[in-house]
């Protein structure tokens, strides 16, 4: 039933190892790099990245693959879109719309930008459990003046990690809405409208009930946003140095590419 | 005319750390018209056994067969209906009517004909006409499972898997779900029931299916699994296992509360005789 869909996956690699803060960071800059780089080469540059990243946490490619088959409509979009709605060299055209050149590059570039970030968010999902997120967003947090503003870095951290924990939790209900649905009948490539309406308004109402659920039990263990202490203590390593040091490279060759 | 499982294996995120054999060699055959009992702890496979009913879940070897066809093609899915687990939150229509009705139409019934199915199926479950109207969310929870048990039946299957129905209901909810469930095998469906309630279930039972760690642990008649198997077993059963070793003369493959008593009566009888002589 638990399928492993942005979830954590306990191991013992590098990269599970490192800390958390290392690996968020690393997100960061690679997120930065993947939405600024806009040539093939750059891609090509970044896939490798991803897979010395993927041969490092010792998990199976299907994993990753995983995480991003339930978006395939999205991507699609995105790239049908820029194919479609960019200006330039005309390629061909069907009836009423015109495919460029220029689309197609586009449309590429963009759909590998969006594959490429949620599979590193996957990488950092994956190995890193979410009480570690938590802990690392808020240390990180820590250093920027937010208490003055009134907001703490726990709570910041606390909602965050909460919207990572949510995702996988809404796709189990789905799945056995659907699986429910299904039993009754269901074809979805038939009647896709009665799909919708069977599948979302149950939904909606388990994850209003499931937040409603999960703020009463916080409010009942008494949650407080300062002071709170957490079972990771974090520290640096020989090896979370030496990825810091890897990012400035990274850097550098995604601003040659 | 059966559901026929067959060296069903099944398996979750295979090829990763987290691999888990959820059902391990699985065999048996559940006869139409049967009262079955699946039973067994708490992540031992039995909803997991059940998706592959209907075609949910596929088999990573082995087959299940639905009156010899394969459970994985959809028409199998009129035939026998699976209610899920908390089956009130599948809940979606603005009225009774819309949502009972999503089964049926589904598979093709319209009309007069739907109408009747759905009135039909909400007095199955003990509810009038007047329900149809109404919208669902405003109903109780143990009505709402009700209803909800009511789209499975409108479908008119041959068969009625119900997972955990008795959960997380009040007595007397569960009381009429348990005597609902009876009147429909009565009246000639056939029902599979998974619980680890063995109290409640075991006295409707014709055959018991008990799950350990994914493989199949027994199957048989109610009364053999009383004497095979030593948990778990229904309060009353241990009841009187403990008379019996307290040195009463008294049956213990005894599982209602009725079998009980005349039993207990019974002995008490006899001991009164020989005192009397």
């Amino acid at each position: 039933m638990n399928d492993l869909f942005f979830s954590f996956i306990p191991g013992n690699s590098i990269l599970h190892r490192l800390d958390p803060r290392t690996k968020i960071i690393g997100l960061m800059i690679v997120s930065i790099c993947i939405l600024q780089i806009s040539s093939f080469s750059g891609m090509a540059l970044v896939t490798l990245i991803f897979a010395a990243f993927v041969f490092a946490c010792k998990l199976p490619l299907m994993h990753f693959v995983r995480s991003v088959r339930p978006m395939i409509i999205f991507f699609l979009l995105i790239f049908l879109m820029q194919l479609f709605f960019t200006e330039g060299t005309p390629l061909f055209s069907l009836s009423l719309v015109t495919v460029s050149y220029e689309g197609l590059i586009l449309g590429t570039i963009l759909t590998l930008r969006f594959v490429f970030l949620l599979i590193f968010a996957a990488l950092l999902t994956a190995t890193t459990s979410p009480s570690g997120i938590t802990a690392g967003i808020e240390r990180l947090l820590r250093h920027f003046p937010l208490r003055h503003a009134g907001i703490s870095s726990h709570d910041i951290a606390m909602m965050m990690s909460l919207s990572i924990y949510f995702v996988p939790m809404l796709y189990d209900n789905f799945k056995n809405l659907r699986d429910a649905q299904f039993s009754r009948g269901l074809d979805i490539r038939k009647e896709p409208l009665k799909a919708i309406l069977s599948l979302s308004v149950p939904l909606i109402g388990m994850s209003v009930r499931a937040v409603d659920d999960v703020a009463m039990a916080m409010e009942s263990r008494c949650y407080q946003s300062t002071g709170r202490s957490s079972m990771h203590v974090l520290e640096f390593g020989r090896y979370d140095h030496l990825f810091i040091l890897l990012y400035f490279f990274v850097v550098v060759l995604c601003l040659i590419f | 005319m059966s559901i026929e499982v067959k060296d069903l294996n099944h398996f979750y995120n295979k090829g990763t750390s987290l691999e888990k054999h959820a059902l391990d060699d699985v065999n048996f055959v559940i006869d139409k018209g049967e009262f079955v009992l699946i039973g067994g702890e708490v992540g031992s496979g039995k909803s997991t056994l059940v998706r592959h009913f209907n075609g949910l879940l596929k088999p990573d070897s082995g087959s299940v067969k639905i009156n010899d066809i394969d459970a994985g093609d959809k028409k199998v899915r009129s035939h026998l209906g699976l209610l899920m687990q908390n089956p009130q939150k599948q809940l979606f229509g603005r009225t009774v009517f819309e949502d009972i009705s999503f089964g049926p139409s589904n598979f093709g019934s319209k009309g007069e004909a739907l109408k009747k199915r759905v009135v039909d199926a909400l007095d199955l479950v003990g509810l009038g006409p007047e329900y149809t109207e109404i919208s669902p969310f405003s109903l109780s929870g143990g009505q709402m499972r009700l209803v909800a048990l009511a789209g499975i039946l409108a479908m008119e299957p041959e068969y009625l898997v119900l997972d955990e129905p008795t959960s997380g209901l009040d007595p007397e909810n569960r009381y009429s779900l348990l005597s609902t469930l009876k009147g429909l095998h009565c009246s000639g469906l056939s029902v599979v029931v998974v619980s680890h309630q063995v109290d409640e279930i075991l006295p409707l039972a014709d055959k018991v299916i008990l799950l350990k760690k994914g493989r199949l642990a027994f199957v048989g008649t109610p009364e053999e699994y009383l004497s095979s198997v030593s948990s778990p077993l229904p309060e009353i059963t241990s009841f009187m296992k403990l008379l019996n070793q307290a040195g009463f003369d008294v049956r213990d493959n005894i599982y209602s509360v009725d079998d009980a008593f005349q039993e207990i009566v019974r002995s008490l009888k006899i001991v009164e005789v020989e005192q009397n002589e």
